[in-house]
């Protein structure tokens, strides 16, 4: 049954009025660097992970920028082979465990899990403050690793090779150590708040999708976290002791290595996709103006990712030695993790469909999470399927399955979370139709880099490899050419995002007219969020009847033409209306 | 609520105090126990048996100490929640990696 | 009503204490999970060489020192026990009883960690510790038995020579053939789980000890007794794998005489 509910003006309660903005906020409140050092406040230390990892992501850039760039001739163009052979682990070690893994829960995850849930602040605020220095501790080690000497092992770190290797693999390996804690405490964290710190009327039923993601992404940082400190531990003790239990020398298994690297590593990457999905899901509702279609089915999906992503992990080690038996075990239990995200991905169509969908910048962002994170889930369908994984394997075809599902996919969706909340964040509204510009221009860049790479790696060029046959040349220059746009692409971020900081026009409460708690406080928030007791009255996203969580009336949504507010878009249509369709 | 006005009849809380005959009656058991465990592996002879039997024994061990002296028996659910999906998870661990280790071909070695 | 609104003990950012002390102790329980986790990548990896190996596990398990492993899990469950005691004595607000308990509790830890120095130092002294020592000495073992006289031979007793008599006059693929690798490959899963585990009671002690200087301080009133609880809690935890690695390290034996 579908009823639709379309009529203007159609005001269920009337909007609450622009909160007062006060003097003080959790920005102004103290200053000095040291008030940021030891500050305990959620969202400081939000901020704190932003400034971080946005380094961190230059850093990795950087290196996939060596790489490509030595790609663009058969012989290698820049990088001598063992040059190229330490920047592509640079690339990986910074990008996943500096960069992708933090990147939502720690950003993101401090900052709003409270604000979403109607608390003041994470369970344990030093131990949020911790996991920064914690994090930071590791990170420095690996950094330096990488950069300094390097490491030529790929990211992966498989022994026997790494224990042997004569780069700096030992304070990679403990940099990545350290990290993990970090990771582990930030997602106890976010797990401990959810469980105790709810307000009054949220009930399970009601959290945010995004809650539900980072409950799940925290079960699977607390799960597998430990699984690969002990892995890394192992590997130290047989580099350092130059003996070990991964040893071939004594009767040990390299194997037995991989399956427990890849018990936390393939979980790791639904780390980094599952709160992408959440941050997806808040954002196509909020500018479909429509309820989220199947919030159970979302909710459950990303709980069911948690626990079947732990499932799957040997599918990258099918032509590693591992038994006949059980590749054929892990292929049929790697087709089922593609069941959960298939039903988000559906949920989001239905959700887009026939709803009045504007297309700002975090939109934008969102819509492309779409496209490139489908095409990146099927293309993994090919990987996961025993028989053309040993075809595929090792091949750039993995190599763009991954970036499609972790750039396209990941980063895509955590550009799209900066630009939904950089209002809330700052209280400053950045450039629309730069915004918009950047969106375009990495969406375009990403599919010239990553696209021709399938079609190397369906022809059998191999990865990490810095040379290759000439008829390969042409698809390693578009790649290349394609990656240049995209460093473009995210360098404009980094340009209008500050600019916006001292220039942007200054934000309203819900700028985006969303139904969730974390736009009932001011922006920039106070240092404990809410100056009330919150009372949760309705689920997250009742856009149809247009009430936020707190039973008010929505704002009027920015549409392509409300010129009587500076800050949105002028477009030529006029305000959109809440036409909103119920399905169900 | 205060531990003084607290029934003996009533459902467990958070905010019991243990009783200390009870907190000896585990501490003596799961301390024979141990003892028991030692004395099976040097003169038992169970063979075969013998890593099951030290195993179920400090399973016993592990769960008196949970439920009593971790104060399990009168925590949260949610608490239960988390150690049995811990226990899950390493069983998943366990089985899925077995699954390769023992039907593998290994050449002699 | 315990919780009180306005109680010292209370954070900001809690509604109450009741909601405070869960939150406590749901976070140490899922730090929990997480250390189970942490260690179960050890025993799943030591389940499979044992698998593979139960001869070379065998051999090694019977010559590590019984009576320590003995001693020292008593010590562990007494002082899981005097940890017991402490939570109750802070529920009660018996903050000498509490502080005598945490006393006791440490210095048991203490006393074990003492008696696990004096075995590694054992162990050293044995040349059992995977690695050149180790392959040093059997070799220095091999060469001396295969002079014709023994007379060196008999010069040293230990685990390592032992084990090159046990091997004399056979090859790698005959039955009864101890390797020498895999048993270094026992001694790597015994060094690395015991110095782990001793780590996190080296942890744990300092932990107790923290707890002391607050109690002293009077900063566990009797509504903030689960300060103590959290920390049991962990030590509960270190105390239960121990109870796993003893069996699983020292009890592999089966019984070998030695």
């Amino acid at each position: 049954m579908s009823i639709v509910i379309a009529d203007e003006p159609r005001v269920a309660a009337p909007p609450p009025p622009e909160p007062v903005v006060p003097r003080r906020n959790y920005l102004n409140t103290e200053y000095g660097v040291l008030s940021w050092l030891l500050t305990v406040d959620h969202k400081r230390i939000g901020i704190l992970y932003l400034v971080s990892i946005s380094a961190f992501f230059v850093v990795g850039g950087i290196a996939a920028g060596l790489v490509r760039l030595n790609l663009l001739s058969p012989t290698g163009a820049i990088l001598t082979e063992d040059q190229y052979n330490r920047m592509f682990t640079a690339h990986g070690v910074v990008m996943l465990f500096l960069f992708l893994i933090p990147s939502i829960p720690a950003v993101f995850g401090n900052f709003f899990v409270p604000m979403m849930i109607g608390a003041k602040d994470l369970a344990f605020p030093k131990l949020n403050l911790a996991s920064w220095y914690v994090f930071m501790i590791g990170a420095g080690f690996a950094v330096y690793a990488v950069l300094v000497g390097g490491i030529d092992t790929g990211w992966t770190l498989y022994p026997p090779y790494s224990s042997r290797s004569h780069t700096n693999v030992t304070p990679g390996v403990f940099g990545v150590f350290i990290t993990g804690f970090s990771s582990i405490m930030t997602g106890l964290n976010i797990m401990v708040t959810i469980h105790k710190m709810r307000c009054p009327g949220m009930t399970w039923g009601r959290l945010p999708l995004f809650i539900w993601a980072m409950y799940a992404t925290s079960f699977i940082q607390l799960l597998g976290t430990p699984v690969v400190a002990i892995t890394l531990l192992l590997l130290l003790a047989e580099r350092v002791g130059g003996v070990g239990i991964f040893d071939p020398a004594i009767g040990g298994d390299p194997v037995l290595y991989q399956h427990m690297f890849w018990f936390y590593s393939h979980p790791a990457v639904y780390i980094m996709i599952v709160p992408g999905m959440g941050v997806v899901s808040e954002i196509l509702t909020c500018f479909s103006r429509k309820n989220i279609f199947g919030y159970k089915a979302i909710a459950w999906s990303s709980v069911g990712i948690a626990v079947v992503g732990f499932l799957v992990w040997a599918h990258h080690m099918y032509v590693a030695g591992i038994a006949y038996y059980s590749a054929l075990l892990f292929s049929f239990l790697t087709m089922l993790v593609a069941v959960p995200s298939a039903i988000k991905v559906f949920n989001w169509l239905a959700t887009l469909f026939r709803g009045s969908i504007t297309f700002h910048a975090p939109m934008l962002y969102t819509l492309a999470f779409l496209v490139l994170f489908t095409v990146g889930g099927v293309t993994g369908l090919f990987l996961a399927t025993l028989g053309t994984d040993i075809h595929l394997h090792d091949t750039y075809f993995v190599v763009a399955h991954f970036h499609f599902v972790m750039v396209g996919g990941m980063v895509l969706a955590y550009m799209a979370a900066l630009h939904y909340w950089w209002p809330k964040m700052t209280g400053r509204m950045y450039s629309d139709f730069w915004s918009r510009a950047s969106a375009t221009i990495i969406f375009v860049g990403f599919f010239f880099t990553f696209v021709p790479q399938f079609v190397l790696g369906y022809h059998g060029m191999p990865r990490r490899y810095p040379n290759y046959p000439q008829e390969f040349q042409i698809y390693n220059v578009l790649s290349t050419a394609g990656a240049s746009i995209l460093g473009f692409g995210y360098l404009l971020p980094g340009i209008y995002l500050p600019l916006s900081l001292f220039f942007g026009v200054k934000s309203p409460a819900n700028p985006w007219s969303a139904t969730g708690l974390e736009w009932q406080c001011p922006s920039p928030p106070t240092t404990f969020n809410f100056d009330f007791v919150p009372v949760v009255v309705c689920g997250p996203y009742e856009y149809a009847i247009g009430v936020d969580q707190l039973g008010r009336g929505l704002p009027d949504p920015p549409g392509p033409g409300d010129a009587a507010s500076p800050y949105r878009p002028v477009g030529p249509a006029g305000p959109i209306h809440k036409e909103t369709e119920v399905v169900g | 609520m205060t531990t003084d006005t607290h029934k003996p009849d009533d459902p467990p809380t958070m905010h019991d105090v243990d009783k200390v005959g009870s907190l000896f009656v585990v501490y003596f058991v799961v301390l024979g126990l141990a003892v028991a465990n030692i004395l099976l592996a040097e003169f038992g002879h169970l063979g075969n048996l013998s890593l099951p039997v030290q195993l179920g024994i400090g399973t016993v061990q592990a769960c008196l100490v949970a439920w009593y002296w971790m104060h399990m028996r009168r925590g949260d659910k949610v608490v239960t929640l988390t150690a049995v999906t811990a226990l899950f998870f390493i069983f998943i661990f366990y089985v899925l990696v077995l699954a390769d280790i023992l039907t593998r071909w290994r050449a002699a070695i | 009503m315990s919780a009180s609104t306005h109680s010292p003990v209370l954070k900001h950012h809690f509604d109450n204490l009741e909601q405070q002390h869960s939150a406590e102790r749901l976070g140490m329980w899922m730090f929990l999970a997480t250390e189970v986790l942490f260690f179960s990548g050890l025993f799943v990896a030591y389940t499979i060489y044992r698998h593979w190996y139960p001869a070379e596990f065998q051999f090694a398990s019977s010559h590590l020192i019984l009576w320590i492993a003995g001693l020292n899990t008593g010590f562990l469950i007494t002082s899981s026990l005097t940890m017991t005691l402490a939570i109750r004595s802070a529920q009660q607000g018996n903050r000498s009883a509490l502080i005598r308990h945490l006393i006791a509790t440490a210095a048991l830890g203490t006393a074990f960690m003492g008696f696990k120095a004096y075995e590694y130092a054992t162990d050293v002294e044995e040349k059992f510790v995977p690695g050149w020592i180790f392959q040093e000495e059997y070799a220095e073992a091999v060469a001396d038995l295969s002079e014709k006289d023994h007379s060196t031979a008999h010069a040293k007793h230990n685990p390592v020579r032992e084990l090159a008599k046990l091997n004399l006059d056979k090859s790698v693929n005959d039955p009864g053939y101890i390797s020498p690798q895999r048993v270094q490959l026992f001694l790597c899963f015994y060094y690395v789980m015991t110095g782990i585990h001793g780590i996190h009671i080296i942890v744990g002690i300092g932990c107790i000890l923290w707890l002391v200087q607050q109690a002293y301080c009077g900063k566990i009133p009797r509504e903030n007794y689960s300060t103590v609880e959290v920390v049991s809690l962990y030590w509960h935890l270190v105390d239960m794998i121990w109870l796993f690695l003893m069996p699983l390290l020292y009890l592999a034996g089966g019984g070998l005489k030695h």
